[in-house]
């Protein structure tokens, strides 16, 4: 029959100018007995061999299921449509016209070959009717049908055996046939491999489609080559251990659920496994001249094992369910690897399938079928080496992010602990001043009522938590476009810093988080300089309890918008701040505020709410004070410039005129500024100290001035007594004139 | 200078009493911060500025605590100052919380302390709710018997504690409050337990003034207050005060609570303000209405009658309906 099923292939071949029927038609040529130099043979032209083998399984796989019909490619379903009626119409008619019209189709040549099979099958049997007949007469044991062959046809056939399609349930026994080679069993019943243990020198095997649920009874058949299970009902691989020569072994259209028992055929070339149950492939590792392996039509979720197969050059996985290359990444690791298909997997409809597999894989011939051209492979690599760019760019994007997360966390938890220990601290000395009065209302007001050592321990807990923190980042500093985001009271430092003029100059927002609003202000004229476009102001967790600390804002440049987040900042809760800012910072004609539009109506309202606040202010201070405060606000503006004036006196200069024309353009409401806590207190202190002088002296003066009084007044009172006495005295002296006269004129001449 | 009193003192006592000496220190005092300006106008120039600042009462503005604080007169004038100031803000009828009234005070001085402000607060709200909200007119006058009468008020908490703690006769009580809500009686009746003897808490009172060197309310007024009740809580002895038209007139610094929203001269200021609003262009017609509209009349925050422990609402208090005049409540 083998040289039958060849002689047809041959036929076609030379139609069809092909490679691997090139091959065919030398093995064809060889005697049969060569059959392992049909396989070498098959095996060094890579090519032919591989269509040959492609093809092979395409044809099973198509039959299996919903018949022939079904086919991979358009091309091999008509040439299978077309050979099945062939088969079944023209069964016993002139074979050369069966030849042809087989010929005629494409390279399906197993298919064809197994047609050529029947068809020899029925001219062998020609002379005895049909190969039926044989079965007939055979069937006569009541158990197993003996086979038995007329002489004639045993030389003419001597090493094969065809029984296709002869309804059989079991395998006869076949007896005197010890040298056959080649048995087929195809299309029958049978449900047990039996009976042909003594076919030693069996190398070809085919019982597809038959019903056999386990694989048995081959143990002795130690020469077999070629194993053709397919479109049974086998659910393990099983008892195969002799089988040490297998080269090919179809478990197609099986139920297979696991790839197992295999690990031994280090001849296998070809492997199917198409249509099976299997959910992942691995346990590979022994397979070490498997050249294909087809996987077609699993459920298949992921692949391993297959860089230990030294040989593999074809692998398909089409139609099973790999979703990520992760998944069959072993695959990048095999060298040997030159065809492989994915169609039918998610990892298909993915839009990098593409140049992911043909970076990972530059060995790489063939992908679902179709040649890899080098323009290809060149996209490939550059899309995956911008693929490789983006992820490393993101993933360091995730990490910055990841980062200033933890930063702004720590300097989170920094401020919480800093604001409960100033809590505590304020709490702490509003005791120590409210305990020595009696008032009822703190006896009544239990709000403060945490014990002295308790607090104290407490806050010392805190402080040296704050300690320890204090090693990890206590800050962010972020330009992202035009903001600059501040995270905690070290990024005012980066104020300092030497911006380049172009991030500066782009900077337009300008957002404070977890910094003390005190600290902020000392700051300001720096972000003047600093950053002159900043017209959106952010603060959160800026400890903003007060009105007045809005007055800060209005050394500013300009500020188009602010944005107070109520979070950590209380003053958001009252309802007239808007108001007063829009007041306070009304030279900046300020647009929004937490983002909403200021309206007309909002400035008015803000005048009349506070215009005369700064109406009383500006007229009704008294001159020395209103000079002195403006004279303050002035200093301090001035304080930083006056540290930068000898790198820039230009900008100071222009500076100066500045602040001049700002503080020219509302008088009224300069005079309402806001000194940080601690500069106030310095301020109150030096007040202390000269109040003290002022004390003493005036003391002093006032004592003098009350000692003279009483010294006048005791004058005042003597004074009329004494003047009289006085008159009295001159009115006694110059009674007697005469007398009187002569003391005068001796008083005169004596005094010459 | 003219006083009999002063006949009756030693000159240097008699202008520490009187206070000048205060002004004196203070004014030197000033003259020594400004030194380089004020020589640029003349010493005497300056003298004559401060001491009409000091008459007109403009010389606490924006001045530490402790000068505002240190005479009677410059409390009446921090309180005067703080009316005319944030007039309009009662005006337009914003109800406050404590803490935005503390920081209007702290804009016209920076290191007014917190406490003050409480205390105050506690007047109107009573102790139990203090982020509650309080209009303008109720907030002033409480904070004023609370700022100038601090010395004595804390005394008065002394006495009033130990009458609480020791001397409080167990006398039969009676509901005393004819004009009261039905409700209030009920409460009254249930708390009036609670409190003070009112004629044995005026003999106390009485003595006080006598001897007290700070400024207190004329005695006459506090016995009227005390007069009308028999029994009374500290707060509703502080309430009463805070709405005595008698002691806001013999203090002086406000206007009677009718026209504490009257002040002709410093609207006409505002309005000319108004027009230089910048950007405003059609302001002349809106701001003379805008500012005629009818100011919401300050909701009062409800009676102090009620027990320390029955938390009040602020939307229950809005109704002005529980308007009672403060010496039938008392």
């Amino acid at each position: 029959m083998i040289p039958g099923k060849y002689r047809s292939v041959s036929g076609r071949a030379t139609n069809n100018v092909n490679c691997g029927l090139h091959l065919v038609i030398q093995t064809s040529s060889l005697p049969e007995k060569n059959k392992v130099e049909f396989k070498l043979n098959k095996e060094t032209p890579s090519f032919p061999g591989r269509l040959l083998q492609h093809d092979l399984e395409r044809n099973y796989s198509s039959r299996q299921g919903d018949g022939r019909v079904i086919s991979p490619s358009p091309r091999s379903k008509s040439s299978c449509i077309s050979s099945t009626t062939n088969v079944t119409e023209l069964y016993g008619l002139e074979m050369k016209t069966a030849t042809s019209s087989l010929s005629a189709f494409g390279d399906s040549s197993i298919q064809t070959s197994s047609k050529s099979r029947i068809r020899q099958g029925c001219h062998s049997a020609g002379p005895n009717v049909s190969g039926d007949h044989i079965n007939l007469v055979s069937s006569s044991m009541p158990s197993f049908p003996i086979l038995q062959r007329s002489s004639e046809e045993k030389i003419l056939y001597s090493d094969r055996l065809t029984l296709e399609r002869q309804k059989l349930t079991v395998c006869p026994i076949i007896d005197g046939e010890e040298h056959l080679r080649l048995l087929n069993f195809q299309h029958n019943f049978i449900t047990r491999i039996q009976n042909i243990s003594n076919l030693q020198r069996l190398i070809f095997l085919d019982l597809y489609d038959n019903q056999i649920e386990e694989i048995s009874g081959l143990s002795t058949l130690r020469s077999l080559r070629v194993l053709l299970l397919g479109k049974n009902r086998i659910k393990k691989i099983s008892n195969l251990e002799n089988l040490k020569s297998l080269d090919v072994l179809d478990l197609h259209g099986n139920q297979i659920t696991k790839i197992e028992n295999v690990n031994h055929l280090c001849d296998l070339r070809v492997l199917n496994l198409a249509r099976n149950l299997l959910s992942h492939v691995d346990n590979l590792n022994g397979l070490d001249s498997l050249t294909e392996l087809n996987l077609r039509h699993n459920q298949i979720t992921f692949v391993r094992d297959v860089d230990n197969l030294p040989c593999l050059q074809r692998l398909f996985l089409s139609f099973n369910n790999i979703s990520s290359f992760d998944n069959v990444s072993c695959l990048a690791d095999s060298a040997s690897l030159s065809d492989i298909t994915f169609d039918g997997n998610p990892i298909a409809q993915e839009s990098w399938y593409k140049h992911t597999v043909l970076q990972n894989m530059m060995q790489l011939r063939q992908l679902d079928m179709k040649r890899i051209t080098e323009e290809e492979r060149r996209m490939a690599s550059i899309l995956a080496k911008k693929e490789e760019e983006k992820k490393r760019e993101s993933h360091k994007q995730s990490l910055l992010k990841e980062k200033k997360r933890l930063t702004i966390n720590n300097v989170a938890r920094k401020w919480d602990l800093q604001q409960r220990v100033a809590n505590i601290a304020t709490t702490q000395d509003r005791k120590d001043s409210d305990s020595p009065s009696q008032d009822p209302c703190q006896i009544d007001g239990s709000t403060i009522s945490a014990s002295p050592e308790e607090t104290g321990s407490l806050d010392a807990g805190l402080t040296s938590a704050l300690q320890g923190l204090a090693v990890i980042d206590s800050h962010l500093v972020e330009v992202d476009g035009d903001t600059l985001s501040l995270y905690g009271s070290g990024a005012l430092e980066s104020l300092d810093r030497n911006w380049s003029a172009q991030t500066a100059g782009m900077v337009t927002t300008v957002s404070f988080t977890f910094i003390e609003f005190d600290e902020i202000v000392q700051v300001l004229p720096k972000l003047k300089i600093k950053f002159p476009n900043s017209l959106h102001l952010k603060f959160k967790e800026t400890n903003l309890v007060m009105l007045q600390q809005f007055n800060a804002l209005a050394q500013l440049r300009r500020i188009d918008q602010l944005t107070i987040d109520p979070q950590g900042n209380p003053v958001v809760n009252f309802t007239l701040w808007k108001y007063y800012v829009l007041f306070r910072l009304s030279h900046f004609s300020m647009q929004k505020i937490n983002g909403t539009e200021v309206t007309q109506n909002d400035m008015i309202m803000a005048e009349r709410l506070f215009g005369i606040l700064a109406h009383v202010a500006s007229s009704e201070l008294p001159q020395y004070r209103l000079i002195s405060i403006l004279g303050d606000a002035r200093k301090k503006q001035f304080r930083y410039l006056l540290e930068t004036k000898g790198k820039k006196p230009g900008i100071v200069n222009e500076e100066n005129n500045d602040s001049k024309r700002l503080v020219g353009e509302n008088t009224n409401r300069a005079t309402l500024n806001y000194t940080t806590r601690d500069f106030y207190n310095e301020k109150l202190e030096e007040i202390k100290e000269k109040k003290k002088f002022c004390k003493m002296y005036i003391e002093d003066l006032v004592k003098e001035a009350t000692e003279i009084n009483m010294k006048n007044e005791a004058l005042q009172k003597l004074w009329p007594q004494m003047f009289i006495e006085l008159v009295r005295d001159a009115v006694i002296e110059i009674r007697n004139k005469n007398s009187y006269m002569k003391l005068c004129l001796q008083q005169i001449t004596d005094q010459k | 200078m003219l006083s009999p009193e002063r006949l009756a003192l030693p000159d240097y006592e008699y202008l520490a009493q009187r206070h000048v000496l205060t002004y004196m220190e203070d004014a030197v005092c000033q003259l020594l911060e400004n030194r380089e300006d004020i020589s640029q106008y003349g010493i005497a120039r300056f003298f004559t500025e401060y001491f009409n600042s000091v008459c007109q009462g403009t010389h606490i503005l924006f001045r530490e605590f402790s000068f505002i604080q240190a005479t009677p007169h410059n409390r009446a004038s921090f309180l005067r100052a703080f009316w005319r100031c944030f007039r309009t803000v009662g005006k337009n009828g914003d109800l406050l919380t404590m803490k935005e009234y503390h920081c209007l005070l702290q804009l016209l001085c920076p290191d007014f302390p917190l406490e003050l402000t409480q205390k105050a607060a506690r007047i109107v709200l009573m102790d139990d709710a203090m982020d509650c909200l309080m209009s303008f007119s109720d907030f002033l006058f409480a904070f004023q018997i609370q700022f100038y009468y601090s010395e004595f008020l804390d005394s008065v908490a002394a006495i009033y504690q130990d009458l609480l703690s020791g001397k409080n006769p167990n006398t039969v009580i009676v509901p005393t409050s004819s004009s009261g809500q039905h409700r209030q009686r009920q409460v009254l009746g249930e708390a009036s337990m609670e409190g003070v003897e009112a004629s044995l808490f005026y003999q106390c009172l009485e003595n006080l003034c006598d001897r007290h060197k700070y400024s207190c309310p004329p005695p006459a007024l506090v016995k009227e207050v005390l007069s009308n009740v028999q029994r009374l809580t500290f707060y509703g002895f502080l309430v009463a005060l805070s709405k005595h038209h008698g002691i806001n007139q013999a203090l002086g610094a406000l206007p009677d609570k009718g026209d504490l929203m009257h002040d002709p001269a410093m609207d006409e200021e505002l309005e000319r303000l108004l027009v230089q609003v910048p950007g405003l262009v059609n302001s002349v017609t809106a701001s003379p209405e805008a500012s005629c509209l009818p100011s919401r009349t300050p909701p009062r925050v409800g009676s102090p009658w009620r027990p320390l422990h029955h938390s009040r609402k602020v939307d229950a208090e809005s109704d002005g309906s529980t308007e009672e005049t403060d010496e039938s409540e008392t």
